[in-house]
């Protein structure tokens, strides 16, 4: 599904080139669930947002689904990212005007769904997720394992092929944590193939794959369980 | 303390230098606005103020009650200035001015100069000072003119030695110069060039004895503390006591009214050129709110930015005091650096505000009006626009701030939104205002006037000119370049000589019924392009017309039913109407046509009407009208004009409130934009994550820019709501000042909503497509 060769990515500030990736490759297989480790400041969100489509590469080659994306237009990225990909962020990434249940209509309004399959494509989603009675409330009045729940719902509302999570139990307790990780599991096995970055080797065991990286570079990769394909 | 403030106020300034160059940029347009709106009401506010005295001089004007109304008239009969004397022991003095023009020679130098004749009480009335001679004995001869520097440079090329010089004037006896005045200063009612002594003009007037014609300007001076009221009754009483006339009346205007406040209904004051004063203050006001508005969003909105900063400090142990010390430094900082670049505005644009205004304003910071109006101005905006968001933010409460209970800016959010409609109420009034009274100008210019003003050469009638019409007249058709040429004894847009106590046939009460007339040459309403629609013109002998007249279709009209050619019109003799002409406009070209009737005649003539064939260059022909002019009227010098660009000068007023309030308009919608520009900034900042978790999930570029431009296109709205109503008020009660006036049109109110729109579309769409192009990952990275 994903085929990234020597990807680079700089960035330039005034002062200072920063190389954050630099000749990165690896394959992801549909319906894989694969970790990416590494220490702080070794270009892992830079990585997930370039999957992500939410940026773009300076150099070498990205294929999605055999597509080469890597000189998209926002245009295209933005048309790609809203029908295939689904994220879920450390920090959650929700939206504070809105109530639990219009974050997670937001995707399907961007793809043009219609308002009431969206309103029972919507209720499905927060009955699974479990903050079903939760819909009304904003943000703010939800616990962060609550909110990185609607964050989940959010990601897969429009049915993605791929997830890409970054760091998504950092902000939660371990036991929060652990239901999060159950949730990307079931998703993983429901098919939904998931890219995540962790810091946890505890996360990191739900995995199939774990890929370390420093400075921008892969150095090992483990795998863990057998990875069958579907 | 106060070191520590400054140092602070200019490290923020520095560090938002986007929004600091709004503020001052905005608060500098609004200062530089206002100061010149200062100073041309300063200047307005200080006419005839060089008048020594002046609560104590006053004008005579004269009431006179027609079918019931009182009219007031700038003319009185040449023996009330002495009669208030004797009669009214307040009065101090009295002078009389009548206004003349004088062809002067002084060796090769000839000048045809504008002046009065004058009593001996006016130098003192007026307080015309004397370089050389003195008031008591400049008008000891009767052959004796006192002249201004001014005219003495021009006749003499110097101002010293010349008293005693005689002075040659065209079919007179030369005048002997007694005295030498100061020249007038700009802004005065009354200016003065040269002035001779009355008598000189009424010795060979007799008319001027009686009190019959009235056709001086009447002055007085009263005495110190005399009773105003008291005074203004017993001059109220003369005129019928002297005339046994109780129609009419003399009462005093006083010296400081006489520029703005100058407009009479039925005998007393109902404002003047004091509206425009009004006006202009009140623009200026609200360009400065409008510029400090900018400040106090911008301020706000940047403070909820620094809330955490104010909890810190504040939880640190800063002081409220502090706190609000500090912002108010910063905006007096502000509004300090916007002065100084207003100053500089000010020099830069005064001159073309002079040439817009016709004024000579000078900027003068030795003046103290002026240092004290531009501190005084930065102090209020300064305060004014700190004070609020001083109290707002120096009012957050730590604890608040740290938990996001109370997300910071709840009040401050819709005070903010409440102060953009405000912006944008003023805004869209002003482009309302705008677009109506230029609409209003177009229609009067495109008036049907009756008459065709096109390609008509005026020309005012002097020295030998009526003696040698007929000879004038030949040459100038010989020419091949005219069409017509004709005589008239008023000028074709002045309200002219009036005269009631008419009767005519089928008329009632004709006597009261104010009836203007005119001598004109045979030619005359085929020259202007007037339409005869029944009858006759005058033939080309004038003598077989001589109690004949034409008269307007308002004239007609006032002869009931029926037609109106071969009726008697009586007045000092019997005259029969032969023609009646179409209405044209006169005298007040809003106004509906008052009735006229033309007698024929040249007698009388003062302006000389030559229409020129079409398609001839006007420089070549007026060339050729020059040579005739000078062959039969060799002493005086060729003056012309043409009858489209006197038309001009009677909307001069209106065409001045239209560049006026074009210019203000723009300012103040420039000056919201300011403002505007920097809020959608300053949104799009603050909705930048946001924006980039909706460009994450899929949302469109258009998608986003909606959503920042929906918040103001709505405030905008309400602003349209608002000012339209608002705009139809004003605008309408302007309206009824005219009665040629266009009817309140409705696409003018959507026209301007459009164009506030379309402006505000254009600022925010900078900010908004800039947010919305980001790539999401940066929006992201607040991590
Ligand atoms: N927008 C940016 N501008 C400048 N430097 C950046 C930016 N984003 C990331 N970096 C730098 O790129 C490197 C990789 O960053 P990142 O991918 O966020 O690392 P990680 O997620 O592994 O902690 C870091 O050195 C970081 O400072
Ligand atoms: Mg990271």
């Amino acid at each position: 599904m994903i085929k990234i060769t020597d990807l680079e990515k700089y960035y330039s500030t005034e002062e200072v080139r920063t190389i954050a990736l630099n000749g990165l490759s690896f394959k992801v297989k549909e319906g894989e669930f694969v970790a990416v480790m590494g220490p702080s400041g070794c270009g892992k969100s830079t990585l997930l947002n370039i999957l992500g489509l939410l940026d773009e590469p300076d150099g070498g080659s990205f294929l999605f689904n055999g597509i080469e994306v890597a000189g998209f237009n926002e245009r295209k990225r933005s048309n790609l990212r809203k029908h295939n990909i689904g994220f879920v962020f450390q920090s959650f990434n929700l939206i504070d005007e809105l109530t639990v249940f219009e974050n997670v209509e937001l995707p399907l309004i961007y793809t043009g769904v219609k308002s009431a399959d969206r309103k029972e494509r919507v209720n499905e989603v927060l009955e699974r997720m479990q903050i079903m009675h939760r819909r009304k409330h904003f943000p703010q009045q939800l616990s962060g394992g609550q909110q990185q729940r609607v964050a989940i719902a959010r990601a897969v509302i429009n049915r993605p092929k791929l997830i890409l999570a970054d760091e998504p139990t950092g902000n939660l307790d371990s036991s929060n944590g652990n239901e999060v990780m159950e949730l990307l599991t079931e998703l993983n096995d429901a098919g939904t193939t998931i890219v995540m970055v962790t810091h946890s080797e505890h996360d990191a065991k739900y995995s199939h794959r774990i890929i370390r990286m420093l400075d921008g570079q892969k150095v090992t990769e483990n795998v863990l369980a057998d990875f069958k394909g579907i | 303390m106060l070191g520590n403030l400054i140092n602070i106020a200019v490290r923020n300034i520095r560090k938002n230098q986007g929004y600091s160059i709004l503020n001052i940029t905005g608060l500098a347009l609004g200062i530089t606005s206002a100061c010149l709106i200062f100073l041309w009401v300063e200047n307005e506010t200080n006419f005839d103020s060089s008048i020594p005295d002046q609560e104590r001089v006053f004008y005579v004007p004269i009431n006179q009650k027609y079918k019931g109304e009182w009219q007031t008239f700038h003319a009185s009969p040449g023996p009330l200035a002495a009669a208030l004397k004797k009669e009214i022991p307040e009065v101090n003095k009295a002078g009389r001015l009548v206004n003349a023009n004088l062809l002067f020679k002084v060796g090769d130098n000839i000048i045809n100069s504008n002046g009065h004749y004058a009593d001996t009480d006016i130098f003192e009335i007026f307080g015309l000072s004397f370089i050389e001679g003195n008031a008591k004995t400049a008008f000891e001869n009767l052959n004796s003119i006192v002249i201004t520097e001014e005219t003495a440079e021009k006749l003499f090329g110097t101002v010293e030695g010349i008293v005693g010089k005689s002075i040659f004037v065209n079919n007179s006896p030369p005048l002997q110069i007694s005295g030498v005045i100061e020249d007038s200063p700009a802004n005065v009612t009354y200016k003065f060039s040269w002035l001779c002594p009355f008598q000189h003009y009424s010795k060979e007037n007799s008319w001027t004895q009686t009190y019959d014609n009235n056709f001086v300007d009447t002055f007085v001076k009263l005495i110190p503390g005399a009773d105003r009221i008291a005074v203004d009754n017993k001059v109220r009483d003369i005129l019928p006591l002297l005339t046994q006339d109780n129609k009419q009346e003399a009462f005093l205007h006083s010296s400081k009214d006489w520029h703005l406040r100058s407009k009479f209904q039925n005998g007393v004051i109902v404002g003047g050129a004091i509206e425009f004063v009004q006006l202009f203050s009140l623009i200026a006001i609200i360009i400065l709110l409008i510029a400090c508005i900018n400040f106090m969003n911008l301020a706000t909105a940047r403070s909820e930015k620094k809330a955490n900063e104010v909890g810190v400090r504040k939880a640190l142990g800063s002081s409220k005091k502090i706190l609000i010390a500090q912002f108010l430094t910063e905006s007096m900082m502000t509004a300090s650096m916007a002065a100084g670049v207003a100053v500089l505005l000010l020099y830069l644009l005064l001159p073309y505000f002079n040439n817009l205004v016709e004024r000579d304003l000078t900027i003068g910071f030795n003046e103290p009006a002026h240092l004290i109006f531009l501190i005084g101005i930065t102090l209020v905006c300064g305060i004014f626009a700190g004070l609020y968001p001083a109290f707002y933010l120096s009012s957050f409460k730590p604890l608040d701030i740290f938990k996001r209970i109370n997300k910071p800016g709840g009040s401050a959010v819709s005070l903010r939104k409440g102060l953009i409609v405000t912006q944008f109420i003023f805004s869209i009034v002003f482009i309302i205002s705008t677009l109506i009274v230029f609409l209003q100008i177009q229609h009067i210019k495109s008036r049907d006037l009756g008459f065709n003003k096109e390609n008509v050469v005026q020309i005012p009638v002097n020295g030998n000119i009526i003696k040698n019409y007929n000879s004038i007249e030949e040459d100038m058709f010989a020419l091949g370049l005219v069409q017509n040429v004709s005589m008239n004894s008023s000028e074709i847009f002045s309200s002219g000589s009036n005269g009631s106590g008419l009767s005519w046939q089928g008329g009632i009460e004709t006597e009261d019924v104010l009836i203007r007339y005119r001598w004109i040459t045979s030619n005359f309403i085929e020259t202007l392009g007037m339409e005869i629609v029944e009858g006759r013109n005058f033939s080309n002998n004038s003598r077989n017309d001589s109690l004949n007249i034409i008269i307007t279709q308002s004239f007609a009209k006032l002869m009931g039913p029926g037609s109106a050619v071969g009726r008697i019109v009586t007045a000092d003799k019997n005259y029969t109407v032969i023609g009646v002409v179409k209405d044209y406009v006169y005298g007040d070209i809003y106004g509906p046509s008052q009735p006229v009737m033309f007698l024929s005649g040249l007698d009388e003539a003062s302006f000389l009407y030559v229409r020129l064939k079409p398609g001839i260059p006007q420089g070549m022909v007026l060339g050729s009208l020059q040579k005739v002019l000078k062959r039969h009227n060799p002493a005086f010098p060729f003056e012309y004009t043409f009858v489209d660009r006197v038309f001009q000068t009677k909307f001069k007023r209106e065409i001045l409130i239209s560049k006026l309030s074009q210019i203000f308009a723009l300012i103040a919608i420039l000056i919201s934009c300011l403002g505007l520009f920097g809020l959608s900034a300053f949104t799009a900042e603050q909705r930048k994550k946001e924006i980039g978790i909706r460009k994450t999930l899929g949302s469109s570029v258009l998608n986003i820019w909606r959503l920042l431009f929906q918040e103001f296109l709505f405030l905008i709205l309400i602003a349209i709501i608002i000012a339209v109503p608002i705009a139809y008020l004003l605008l309408s009660q302007w309206l009824q000042g005219f009665a040629y006036r266009i009817d309140m049109n409705f696409w003018v109110f959507i026209i301007a909503g459009a164009i506030a729109i379309l402006i505000a579309l254009l600022t925010i769409s900078f900010h908004a497509v800039k947010a919305a192009k980001n790539n999401p990952s940066n929006n992201l990275r607040t991590e």
